[in-house]
């Protein structure tokens, strides 16, 4: 009698077993695929932009006038490839543009997270936090549009002087579309993120701490600085690592107001330093695209988006050894 | 003597604590008048245009304001693409967080995967473009745009369609997809998978019946959040979309029999019409530029609403 029984139920349970195992291998697999992606992203940037790396080799990023020569390989004769680029300019335009925007917005951002955690009053605290949010998600194509329409003929109108635009002509044009009018768009763009994950960081530092604090009769003020903030330290710096990125990475709305070309400014010009038509690593793919179907300047830009893929990959490795580094010495203490 | 010199010590420390707060005030004044002003700004500039006609005529490629058209063919395209795109990545990334919560038991390899998932969150959307638009404009890939033709020697597919930027707008989803459900399935109590497997259900029924249902809220706040990052990418509709005003396949389109080829031909989205009617863009004609913002940031809105209702009916249920 047993044995008819347990003849008559093997096969069912073999049949889930099998499911289950094969449910895992794909489950496995597609994990497995969903890694491999950023594999393959790796070697097919590479690859693309291989001939560009072996002709110019490390002067690729310390050569300037990208535009120049993106206009020469334009005209070069098809039997004839012109190969020479050089990113520096769009290196240090990049490197301007998120340096200047990170210290508005880590600046603003920062205080802005205290007021709206700590400060605010209930109701209040409930509004910021949803205007933020909201415009965390607004597409960064909306900040780029308002940068053009309001940014740029303000700077233009207020800024610039007809003085300054005789002097420069041979260089560049003065038209608005500058480092400055990037600078504040990028600003103005990453701050929700910053708030946001501030706020976020901010609200997890445990009640006691600051109870203890006030206890010990510091004040309101004291007891954020000394004992919330430098709590709250780790998410604080991740939200700016992860701000940082996303302002690398910007094309659009910085292809839209920071100038489209690509020259390093100079500190001796003073004011002017801020005015100079920039362009990033990032907005150079999308101002160059309509030229892509040239193998060289396709290579180069190519070349461009493996400098932004290793800038990205440090930034993400940085914020997962600045992760384990927190964690580690908290479980230390 | 020492009384008085508290005193003064107590006053200046009063006074650097106004300072401290009178400054953190400020800024914050600023950042938060500059966030509503740029609400503000974008209702005022968009509401002229904004009507039911505005949304349901197409584009029309004039350098005229008055006679631009609509927007229907962009808001098409961008629904189609978000459709692509989350279909695609959303039981590959599920699959993906349920391995990494539910499978892997911190091994190295797990571990790696999550490295690398990591590092694809981190790269730049102007990076996944190019990339899509070089894997995809592979011969081999040319059934998904169309071939180029009329070129001596060139055997290479155009790689910009529909289906190539609905792929490519998957992998740039996938990471953050992957994140909020594995953060999803972790939320659920042991209690409930030690429960089912006491019963005799095998694990993979476990994962199907009680896991995965007991984590759809956050689960569907993941796809809801893919989907508002989708429809506000602009840098890969340009690259991989082409950037056309209309749909370009077959006309009319919207018969069923031309879908294939309005999939596999080029189109534009919201984003990329922005893009286009910009100052920056082609044609200058910044209020349809301004009516076009306005109408995706309420798509934006809406799915912003949908996830703080989903956050919220997850909250009723945790009381009870």
């Amino acid at each position: 009698m047993s044995e008819i029984r347990t003849s008559a139920r093997t096969p069912k349970l073999t049949l889930s077993k099998v499911k289950d195992a094969v449910m895992e291998k794909i489950v496995f697999i597609l994990a497995a695929l969903s890694a491999a992606i950023i594999v393959i992203v790796f070697i097919f940037i590479f690859m693309k932009s291989a001939r560009i790396f072996s002709v110019n080799g490390l002067s690729f990023f310390t050569t300037k006038n990208f535009d120049q020569q993106i206009l020469k390989a334009f005209n070069a004769p098809a039997d004839k490839p012109v190969w020479d680029f050089g990113v520096l300019g769009l290196i240090a335009g990049t490197f301007l543009t998120t340096f200047g925007a990170m210290i508005i917005a880590v600046i603003a951002g920062v205080t802005t997270a205290i007021v709206i955690a700590e400060l605010a009053p209930p109701w209040m605290k409930r509004v910021l936090q949803t205007v933020i949010r909201l415009l965390a998600s607004i597409p960064s194509i909306i900040y780029g549009l308002i940068g053009l329409m309001v940014v740029v003929p303000f700077i233009k109108s207020s800024l610039i002087t007809n003085q300054m635009q005789i002097n420069f002509i041979k260089y560049f044009q003065l038209s608005g579309n500058s480092m400055l009018a990037g600078i504040i768009v990028l600003s103005i763009m990453v701050l929700p993120i910053v708030v946001a994950l501030s706020v976020d960081a901010i609200n997890a530092v445990p009640k006691k701490h600051r109870e203890a604090a006030l206890a010990l009769g510091l004040s309101k003020w004291r007891t954020i600085v000394k004992v919330v903030i430098p709590a709250a330290k780790s998410g604080i710096i991740a939200s700016v690592i992860l701000a940082t990125g996303r302002a690398i990475g910007e094309a659009i709305a910085l292809s839209m107001v920071s100038g489209g070309v690509g020259n390093i400014p100079n500190l001796a010009n003073g004011p002017v330093f801020f005015l100079t038509p920039v362009l990033t690593l990032a907005s150079a793919i999308v101002n160059k695209s309509e030229t892509m179907s040239f193998e060289t300047i396709q290579s180069a830009l190519f070349a461009c988006g493996v400098v932004l893929l290793i800038m990205s990959t440090i930034l993400s490795v940085f914020t997962k050894v600045v992760q384990n580094f927190v964690k580690r010495r908290e479980g230390n203490v | 003597m020492s009384k008085l010199s508290n005193t003064s010590a107590l006053n200046r420390r009063k006074i650097t604590d106004l300072f401290g707060q009178s400054i953190s005030w400020l800024f914050s004044s600023i950042t938060i008048a500059v966030c509503f002003a740029i609400i503000i700004y974008l209702v005022i500039k968009g509401k002229n245009k904004l009507s039911l006609d505005f949304l349901l005529t197409q584009p029309a490629a004039t350098m005229d304001q008055h006679k631009s058209g609509g927007i229907s063919t962009p808001l098409i395209g961008s629904i189609i693409l978000t459709f692509i795109g989350i279909i695609v990545a959303f039981p590959w990334s599920l699959s993906t967080s349920i391995y990494l919560s539910e499978y892997s038991e911190r091994n190295p390899v797990a571990g790696f995967f999550r490295v690398c998932i990591d590092i694809l969150a981190g790269v730049p959307t102007i990076v996944i473009a190019i990339f899509g638009l070089a894997i995809f404009s592979n011969p081999q890939f040319g059934f998904l745009s169309s071939m180029v033709e009329g070129v001596a020697g060139a055997r290479k597919a155009f790689g910009r369609s529909f289906l190539v930027c609905g792929l490519t707008m998957a992998v740039m989803v996938l990471p953050f997809i992957i994140k909020t459900c594995e953060e999803a399935l972790k939320a659920v109590p042991a209690s409930y998978r030690e429960g089912s497997l006491a019963m005799g259900a095998s694990k993979w029924h476990t994962i199907t019946k009680i896991i995965i249902p007991s984590a759809s809220n956050g689960i569907i706040t993941g796809v809801v959040l893919g989907m508002g990052r989708i429809i506000g990418d602009t840098a890969i509709v340009w690259l991989t979309l082409g950037g056309t005003l209309r749909m370009t396949g077959h006309q009319p389109w919207w018969l069923p029999q031309n879908w294939w080829s309005a999939l596999t031909n080029t189109g534009s989205t919201l984003t990329s019409y922005i893009f286009y009617t910009s100052p920056a863009g082609e044609v200058d004609m910044p209020q349809v530029a301004f009516a076009g913002s306005l109408v995706l940031i309420i798509l934006i809105i809406i799915l912003n609403l949908v996830v703080e209702f989903i956050g919220k009916s997850k909250s009723i249920q945790k009381e009870q």
